[in-house]
């Protein structure tokens, strides 16, 4: 980028908030996930104006421009994979308004999710999306990627939370989508459109989101059984009899086992999975919720039942769930994990058959999943430096990626596309819907200076 | 797949939200991970070393909550450490920096000189004395030095009172020593009290870990034989620290420059096994203290050290001690764990990021009510107590010295 046009860009924030030294500017080229590129700039922009006038700059210059929160992506979405200016939202970090009476909140892109929650508890509300990430991702990024999380099963993602939002256009211009309606059919309800965006249609600079009251309560069951099977045919049953868990967690048996072997929390290494369930509401529908679910999944010869009583007994069921990523993390130099997502009928199918793709390749895999929605997580330890390891990784998350299309699921259930699955989306998607992406793509960004590079 | 090759970080993101400079500047460049990427960069030679590489790698509080909190099992201390020498050696520490490590390292020399009176304003370099505030604290809100130094004062063995229960090594570092002589008294006779004989062996001098942390690593080899020397003797009483840092380097440092400076393993080994940090120590024998009857309680908050919580436990021993203590109504603050940004010399080096930090904890304290705030840690004793306005009527101490309070009220 020319000397004249970086300083135009960084007078509109101020030195203070720019950088352009390599060694800052190498911070600003990576998220979760393997790729990396690097930026010309980085701008810390602090009101939709900067923002705006930043765009203007791009546009003028045809400079390519990519938005960051947090950089907890998993996919490369926030990596600037055609350089130009990272616009890093992480200052940007107030919660303007908070109205529990009218259940919304306005806030900017950089409030970090975990903050939110903390913001909305002495008022008796929570923000129900909350992905693995929460303590560290922004709200901006949480909407760009339209973030999941354990909950989502019954309270939905963050498209359902989204009333509103301002957003800066590839030209400059500002503008304002939705409302703090819950019902709100005014036009195209083009907010959602930009949820799961990743960037690519334009910057936000203010979201306003639907909140929902703390439950009053929360129950905690884990459940074992012999037969995979038996863990799907539990879980329909327990929706079919009206109940919708917040959480249906599940782990397969290689994932037990490497937690027992570092954690000795006494799972029992001949399962062939359990399934962690969490309901909540008020304190006699959750009792007799936890009853019914006792029923279903002894009518699906459950090996073992444990119902956590105490606050401290849930935490201890939920260890297992919560150390799971950090075991196979420290297994191997490195760890891949991807989200593809199945019909909740398919899920033991799947789980078979990413063991049977693990064996085929010689490697170590566990699953998680959320038994619930569908969507699951393959974890797989591995060495980026140990060539031929990381070549059968990759053939191997082909193949899940195949699996998951031929059993008609979907590539990603919350992590988003990015770099990662972009070369993957025509298993799921037809040339006719990729193209009508692009026509929407080209008529708001005909330039391609938002987050160039990525999946349309 | 090899076994044996180290952790790489997986970029995952988590640590971002332990670290308390992230929290403060949002900033990635600020952040662990960052700090990581930059020392592999460096490694794989993509980066060469530079003056903004050293600023952005010591941009840090070596507070360990990163590494605690990382899902990967990343040695962060071990890699800023290693980098923060490495980059000290090539570009140098800040003036004033240098000189604080330099008086630091001639401790022990000017104690073997003996005679020179007034060593503690000796420790105070000029060019921190030209300003009226040293980094985020007013000058006159900043320790008075005694005029002698703790071990000057005390014998090198006190014998216990009552049944003698054991020997325990004292190892007080230079800021019991130089500035915060009450600490040592108290702690002695709070040893004392419980039956123990304590030892403060002579020659132990500078822990080096400041030193280490600033790139010295020559006068650290120096200071860190002198400790070996002091403490190895082939005895196996607990060695007790009262600052969970000198605690670290005695424990964990130590034994990882074992090859560097030629050092006996197994002797440092044995040195390592033997430290515990005080505190502890003193919750665990709680029993043996006789306390009198107290008919008004003090009310007391308190301040967790990042270094004791991820060196010596992760659980809030002071806390706990504070239950026990009759006589005491310990009054937690929300943020007692979060860390207050003193940080060795961070405090002077980043005094913005670090006064927005303390600012928060001493604004959380106050509402507590609390008259007495305690911390195991020299640092952030300084640290929260140089920013308390002068309006304040809270004090802070060791809890050592409540301990000691409590035993002598009658
Ligand atoms: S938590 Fe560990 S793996 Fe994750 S970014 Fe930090 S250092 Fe890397
Ligand atoms: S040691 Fe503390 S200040 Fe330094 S990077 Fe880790 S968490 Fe941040």
């Amino acid at each position: 980028m020319k000397e004249n046009i970086k300083q135009e860009f960084m007078e509109v924030v101020g030195k203070d908030r720019s950088l352009h030294r390599t060694e800052e500017l190498s911070c600003y080229a990576y998220d979760a996930f393997v790729a990396e590129a690097m930026p010309d700039l980085v701008l810390f922009p602090k009101t939709t104006q900067e923002v705006s006038a930043i765009m203007k700059t791009a546009s003028r210059y045809k400079v390519p421009v990519t938005g960051r929160g947090a950089g907890t992506s998993i996919c490369g979405a926030p990596v600037p994979a055609r350089h130009g200016v990272v616009v890093c939202f992480s200052k940007m970090d107030e919660i303007i308004e908070v109205n529990t009476r009218d259940r919304y909140v306005i806030v900017q892109p950089g409030v970090v999710n975990g903050d939110l929650q903390r913001a909305l508890a002495p008022f008796g509300f929570f923000y129900p999306p909350d992905p693995g990430s929460m303590e560290v991702s922004t709200i901006g990024g949480n909407v760009a990627q339209n973030a999941g999380g354990l909950r989502c099963l019954k309270y939905g993602v963050t498209a359902d939370y989204v009333l509103g939002m301002k957003v800066v256009l590839a030209s400059g211009k500002a503008v304002r989508f939705g409302s703090r309606n819950v019902k709100d059919v005014t036009g195209y309800r083009i907010s959602e459109l930009f949820c799961g965006s990743e960037g690519t249609l334009g910057l936000m600079t203010e979201v306003t989101l639907k909140v929902v009251p703390l439950p009053e309560t929360t129950r905690t069951l884990m459940v074992t059984f012999n037969h995979l099977d038996d863990t799907a045919k539990s879980v329909s049953d327990i929706i079919g009899a009206g109940i919708i868990p917040t959480a249906m967690e599940l782990l397969d048996k290689m994932t037990m086992n490497a937690i027992e072997d570092s954690a000795n929390l006494g799972l029992p290494r001949n399962a062939a999975g359990s399934l962690l369930i969490e309901v909540d509401g008020v304190k006699e529908a959750c009792d007799r919720e936890i009853e019914k679910i006792i029923q279903k999944v002894r009518d699906n010869h459950a090996a073992d039942i444990q119902v956590a009583e105490t606050k401290p007994e849930q935490d201890r069921l939920w260890t297992a769930r919560r150390s799971a990523y950090g075991v196979f993390a420290k297994l191997a130099p490195d760890i891949v994990t991807e989200d593809v997502t199945v019909p909740v009928s398919k899920v033991p199918e799947m789980i078979r058959n990413i063991e049977a793709i693990a064996e085929k390749h010689d490697l170590t895999m566990g699953v998680l999943a959320h038994a619930g929605d569908g969507n699951m997580h393959p974890l797989a330890p591995t060495d980026r430096t140990d060539k031929d390891h990381w070549r059968r990784v990759e053939l191997a998350f082909k193949e899940i990626f195949e699996a998951a299309a031929a059993l008609g699921g979907t590539l990603s259930g919350e992590h988003g596309i990015g770099i990662a699955k972009a070369p993957y989306l025509g298993l799921v998607m037809d040339k006719d819907s990729i193209e009508f992406m692009s026509v929407i793509k080209k008529a708001v960004d005909p330039d391609n200076l938002l987050n160039p590079g990525k999946f349309v | 797949m090899s076994r044996t090759t180290l952790q790489n970080c997986g970029r995952c993101g988590l640590c971002l939200s332990a670290c308390p400079v992230y929290k403060v500047l949002k900033e990635e460049h600020a952040s662990p991970r960052a700090r990581l990427k930059l020392i592999q960069a460096y490694k794989n030679k993509t980066l060469p070393t530079s003056p903004v590489l050293q600023e952005l790698v010591s941009k840090c509080l070596m507070c360990g909550r990163c590494a605690a909190m990382c899902p990967s099992g990343i040695n962060h201390y071990g890699k800023f450490m290693e980098m923060r020498r490495e980059m000290a050696a090539a570009h140098g520490d800040k003036i004033e920096i240098r000189s604080l490590v330099f008086m630091l390292a001639r401790e022990y020399r000017l104690r073997a000189a003996a005679g020179v009176a007034r060593i503690g304003r000796g420790l105070l370099p000029a060019s921190f004395q030209k300003k009226s505030r040293l980094g985020n604290i007013p000058l006159d809100r900043f320790p008075r030095f005694p005029g002698k130094p703790l071990r000057e004062t005390l014998p090198e063995e006190i014998p216990p009172q009552g049944t003698e229960r054991g020997t325990v090594v004292y190892f007080t570092g230079c800021a019991t020593n130089h500035l915060f002589a009450d600490t040592g008294h108290a702690s002695v006779r709070v040893l004392t009290a419980m039956g123990y004989r304590v030892r403060i062996p002579e020659g132990q001098t500078c822990c080096a870990l400041p030193m280490l942390f600033h790139g010295a690593a020559d006068q650290a080899g120096n200071s860190i034989q002198t400790n070996i020397q002091a403490l190895g003797a082939a005895e196996d009483d607990p060695i007790l620290v009262d600052c969970a840092t000198c605690g670290a380097a005695l424990k964990k440092e130590y034994p990882l420059l074992c090859d560097t400076l030629h050092l006996d393993s197994d002797v440092v080994a044995g040195i390592a096994a033997r430290v515990s940090h005080i505190t502890p120590f003193v919750l665990d024998h709680m029993d043996e203290l006789d306390f009198p009857a107290a008919d008004t309680a003090l009310k007391v908050t308190s301040h967790t050290p990042c270094h004791r919580k991820h060196g010596f436990g992760g659980e809030d021993v002071v806390a706990r001690l504070l239950k026990q203590t009759p006589g005491v109504d310990y009054r937690p603050a929300p943020d007692a764990e979060e860390c207050c940004g003193g940080g060795g010399t961070f405090f002077y080096e980043y005094p913005e990021i670090s006064k927005k930090m303390v600012d928060k904890k001493v604004a959380s304290a106050r509402t507590t009510g609390a008259d007495i705030w305690v911390t195991d840690c020299p640092v952030c004793r300084i640290n929260l107590a140089g920013n308390l306005d002068g309006e304040s009527s809270m004090r802070v101490i060791h809890p050592l010295e409540l301990i000691d309070m409590q035993l002598g009220r009658s």
